[in-house]
């Protein structure tokens, strides 16, 4: 089977993006991973509920994330579910952000920015 | 802050209910997966917001995720449907071309179900005008909540800003606000907040270009603006200097008066005008929509706060800042730690008085002080109401589309057998609801801005931002919702009873083998049950409502209100006592000299339409008391001769007050039976009160019955009434007056000879209020009868519904069994015995209907306390009349079939086979 190709998923769901930036500073819980997507965003994304644990669902299933077994923190409540960045999370994470800069740059390049 | 309180648990579990309820619509797989972790964390995000942004911030958060899930499940049984696929069709091309498979299905499944309805159009008219009303009562209702309650003010950062009130229950006073030496504790010691300002609203004479005029002011501190985060929108807006002790006159006019007033000229500033008789210089506009702290208001003075001020003296409304960081609870705990410093800054005030007056301070979002906690539980309930009659819609409709579902069994059977799936089938009668549901989001998104329209219109005065209601694109999302939600349910039942299993045998025996099953019926007979439980309901909330507002009509004010009309005028602050009250009495006196007066009384306030009343703490001669002793505490206000009279307030024992007590300087004072009974040895003439220890002791020469003079609904206070002029020990605050007039049986007072009679005495005094007593004591029940008018609409909205669902059930059943009853009439069957059969089909839902909307409305109407007067929620009146009225409705509704039963011709019966 030949390995997935990451630039297949582009460009990834708002929700998506904010799952893996976060789980790329380590494993999170949902709760967690929506309070560093409002604080990272200034309250401009809200990751709802439905939205959240599906989107975690999903790439899961895609195999861009993974459940964490055994060493989460024994204090925390037992129905969290840790997850963390797989390697084709990372690739994903990696692919989406040089799309992005890729638009960046060409709307630097503009007029708008003083381009030529 | 009290109903919020309740209020925010029961809102974090509906939201909970809800959220889960709506996940149910998720296919199972998608429910295991990741549901119960979703509605694990909804609780926990509920929770904080509770928290951190009150009852505002839940709903809120319950409204989004609500609408974030309803979004999610259509992709989730997208998901679910092209997973099969796949698996069905091996290699068939992955999901995109299912999509389009099912795109182009879908449509298929539209336009058969268009072009069936369209076959039908009384039954497609009725069920999705039956939505319609559901949908746009409920998008109505929320459109007032949204904009009242959980829109927040338009000010930069509004949920930070706080209002500081004071409790003092162990005096007995009206709700304390602050003072100026409460303002300075903040404003000094309270690092919580990072700015603090104050406010008092009243009223002025305003004369510009010669004309009189009463306006509506708020004196505020310069900081508010600042705080508010509002600027002037021309010229300035107050700094320090303006609110100096010494400063020149300033003030900043509204927009509306600008416009109105001032022809919106730019010109103006600079320009002066005379309030109260001071020459002061407009300096600015403020912006439109400006509405602080309520439309009314015209004119924005500088208000002085004296560092050094008293301790005593609570008439001014506060406002702070919440410093960067600090929680409302957080700043909460602190205020109350610093009230221990009240003692250190004023020496006048002990400990131990603070103690036995139960001394403390409440901080709360002044969005929830604007809207006050019995306004916000009044639209809460009102919602929850029109939510029920949404519900019961849908269940109707569900009854409806069942029948039809039956009606039709032999072409489903066709279809079934023609290789058509349950779930193609199931997509059938998707297609069907949801053209119902967009039928009704069609037409009951208009209907719902017609019905706002009426509610900004003909709302009570009581809702405060009404006038900022209007629908929003978010009701438009709200309507889409309500539409597709009411599409779905409407679908289930069906989708569930005629899977394509089920539908093999109906071809085999000409779809008539499962008639009479006694399972047949029974998921509509419970439909009708609980939409009868929940018209009781409704029921018995707007018999509550209907007891409560009859107990606020039926309170005694005290006295005769018929025939009384109250003429308020003003001649400006600070007008000296003895000028004023002889200003007054003339005009009193030539009024009285007008044809159809038979009396006509002087006061600076009256019953329940307003005034300049005081209180505070008084002593009373004969019983001296230690200083560290809690003083009692007491209303009191200024009346003339023939007051009494002229309202008819009873006067108890004693003499009523004389002009020539005023006139001969004596201090006398009457006393109500509360103050007699509260305060005073004896019966209390004789002895001798004063509110303030540099004057003289006034003799109590009388007690005169209890009136409700601040609330019609609040138990009567301790009042004192003085006379008008007292000479050297007066308090009387005579800015303003009424004249309370009193016409002779048949006659009617003439507002033009009374203006004309004032501007005759001095042209710059205008009239501020002309208003009958009776007019007075409607306004006093005015949110009452909104609150009450709502809700016996819906309940009689549900009632109607729930009573065409028991029909038509009944009636269809009667349908059915029209042969069997042909062959009972033919065997001899009587027709009592016929219409007992099937009444006896009817009772037994109803009864099940009655029972289960008792216990519900037990429990529910508990939710109402907060807006009942006097009227127990477990009230047995409504109890009882409820059912008794749902159960008279509910036999009228089955006694039609069955007297159409009673009269089925056996022949007719059997030949139709």
């Amino acid at each position: 089977m030949t390995p997935p190709d990451p630039h297949a998923h582009l460009p990834l769901k708002t929700a998506w993006f904010h799952i893996l930036l976060t789980l790329a500073d380590g494993p999170a819980h949902g709760y967690a991973i929506r309070e560093q997507t409002e604080g990272r965003t200034d309250g401009a994304v809200t990751l709802w509920p439905a939205t959240l644990y599906g989107a975690l669902r999903d790439l899961e299933e895609l195999g861009a994330i993974e459940p964490l077994q055994g060493d989460a923190d024994p204090d925390d409540d037992q129905r969290r579910r840790y997850h963390a960045l797989t390697s084709f999370g990372a690739a994903l994470l990696r692919a989406e952000t040089e799309r992005l800069q890729g638009l960046v740059d060409a709307a630097r390049a503009s007029r708008a920015w003083g381009g030529t | 802050m009290g109903g919020h309180v309740r209020l925010r648990p029961t809102l974090i579990r509906i939201g909970r209910i809800a959220f889960g309820l709506l996940a149910g619509l998720l296919p199972p797989k998608a429910r295991r997966e990741w549901g119960r972790e979703a509605a694990a964390d909804l609780h926990q995000l509920l929770e904080s917001a509770g928290r951190a942004g009150g009852s505002g911030a839940v709903a809120r958060v319950v409204i989004r995720s609500l609408m974030d899930l309803a979004g999610r499940i259509p992709v989730e049984w997208a998901r679910v449907l092209s997973m099969r696929e796949r698996h069905g069709h091996v290699n068939a091309g992955g999901s995109r071309q299912g999509w389009g498979e099912r795109v182009m299905s879908m449509w298929h499944e539209l336009r058969i179900a268009l072009r069936t309805l369209a076959r039908r159009p009384g039954y497609a008219a009725t069920a999705s005008l039956t939505l319609a009303l559901g949908i746009a009562g409920s998008v109505s209702i929320f459109t007032v909540v949204r904009a009242v309650l959980l829109e927040p003010l338009p000010y930069p950062d509004s949920d930070r800003i706080v209002s500081i009130r004071h409790h003092a229950p162990g005096l007995d006073l009206p709700e304390l606000e602050n003072s100026e030496g409460t303002l300075a504790l903040y404003a000094q010691e309270a690092d919580f907040l990072s700015e603090v300002a104050a406010y008092d609203t009243g009223e002025r004479n305003l004369v510009s270009e010669g004309r009189p005029e009463r306006v509506e002011i708020v004196q505020v501190s310069p900081g508010l603006l600042p705080l508010l985060g509002v600027d002037a929108w021309l010229g300035r807006g107050f700094t320090e200097d303006d609110a100096g002790e010494a400063a020149a006159p300033v003030a900043l006019l509204s927009h509306g008066v600008w416009v109105n007033r001032f022809g919106a000229d730019p010109g103006v500033l600079g320009s002066t005008v005379r309030i109260d008789g001071r020459v002061s210089e407009l300096v600015g506009v403020m912006p439109e929509g400006f509405d602080f702290p309520s439309p009314d208001v015209d004119i924005y003075l500088p208000l002085y706060l004296d560092p050094q001020g008293p301790f005593g003296a609570f008439g001014l409304a506060g406002v702070g800042r919440l410093g960067p960081g600090v929680s409302l609870e957080a700043a909460a705990v602190q205020a109350e730690a610093l009230q221990e410093r009240l003692p250190e800054m004023h020496p006048g005030i002990e400990a131990d008085f603070l103690e036995g007056a139960g001394w403390s301070v409440s901080l709360e979002r002044l969005q929830e002080r604007m809207v006050g906690a019995e306004v916000a539980s009044a639209l809460w309930i009102v919602l929850a109401t029109v939510g029920v009659v949404f519900l019961i819609a849908c269940a109707n409709v569900t009854n409806l589309f069942l029948v039809r579902a039956e009606s039709r069994q032999k072409e489903l059977a066709v279809r079934a057998a023609m290789g058509a799936g349950g779930r193609r089938l199931a997509g059938g009668f998707l297609a069907e609801s949801l053209v119902l549901g967009a039928a009704g989001g069609l037409v009951g998104g208009p209907l719902a801005a017609v019905a706002v329209g009426l509610l900004v219109r003909h709302g009570p005065p009581g809702i405060p931002r009404l006038h900022e209601v209007a629908l929003g694109p978010l009701e438009m999302g709200l309507t889409a919702l309500l539409a597709v939600v009411a599409g779905v349910l409407l679908a289930i039942l069906p989708a569930l009873r005629w899977r394509g299993s089920r539908l093999a045998g109906i071809l085999r025996d000409g779809g008539r083998a499962s008639t009479d099953g006694p399972g047949r019926h029974r998921v509509r007979n419970v439909l009708v049950a609980g939409q009868l439980a929940m018209a009781l309901v409704l029921l018995v909330g707007s018999g509550l409502m209907l007891r409560s507002f009859d107990a606020v009509r039926k309170v005694d004010p005290g006295f005769e209100a018929t025939g009384v009309v109250t003429v308020g005028l003003s001649l400006g602050e600070g007008v000296d006592g003895r000028a004023g009250a002889t200003f007054y009495q003339e005009v009193a006196d030539r009024v009285g000299a007008l044809p159809g007066v038979a009396s006509v009384g002087l006061a600076n306030a009256v019953p329940l339409a307003g005034g300049s009343a005081n209180g505070g703490s008084f002593y009373v001669e004969s019983m001296p008391r230690d200083d560290d002793e809690l003083p009692p505490v007491a209303m009191y206000k200024a009346v003339g001769a023939d007051y009494l009279e002229s309202l008819g307030h009873p006067l108890v024992r004693g003499r009523a007050l004389t002009r020539g007590d005023w006139e001969s300087g004596e201090p006398v004072a009457l006393v109500n039976e509360t103050f007699a009974r509260r305060f005073l040895p004896n019966d209390g003439l004789g002895e001798a009160i004063r509110w303030d220890e540099e004057l003289d002791f006034a003799r109590v020469v009388g007690v005169v019955a209890d009136v409700r003079e601040l609330d019609l609904t609040e138990p009567p206070r301790a009042w004192a009434y003085l006379p008008l002029v007292v000479g050297e020990w007066g308090y009387p605050n005579m800015d303003r007056a009424y004249l309370t007039v009193r016409t002779q049986e048949g006659a009617s007072l003439s507002a033009p000879s009374v203006r004309e009679i004032v501007a005759e005495l001095d042209p710059t005094v205008p009239l501020t209020s002309i208003r009958t007593m009776e007019e007075v004591l409607a306004a006093e029940t005015a949110g009452t009868s909104f609150t009450m008018t709502l809700l016996l609409i819906a309940a009689l909205t549900a009632l109607f519904l729930g009573s065409i669902g028991l029909f038509g059930v009944v009636s269809y059943v009667v349908g059915q069994r029209t042969r069997e009853i042909g062959v009972r009439v033919a065997l001899g069957a009587r027709a009592e015995e016929i219409r007992a059969l099937v009444f006896r089909q009817g009772i037994g839902v109803v009864a099940g209907g009655v029972v289960l909307g008792l216990v519900a409305a037990f429990g529910l109407s508990r939710l109402m306390a907060s807006i009942l007067f006097e009227v127990s929620t477990s009230d047995p009146v409504s109890f009882l009349l409820a059912p008794v009225v749902l159960v008279a409705v509910a036999l009228l509704a089955t006694w039609l079939p069955a007297r159409r039963a009673a009269r089925v011709d056996p022949l007719e019966a059997l030949r139709a086979e």
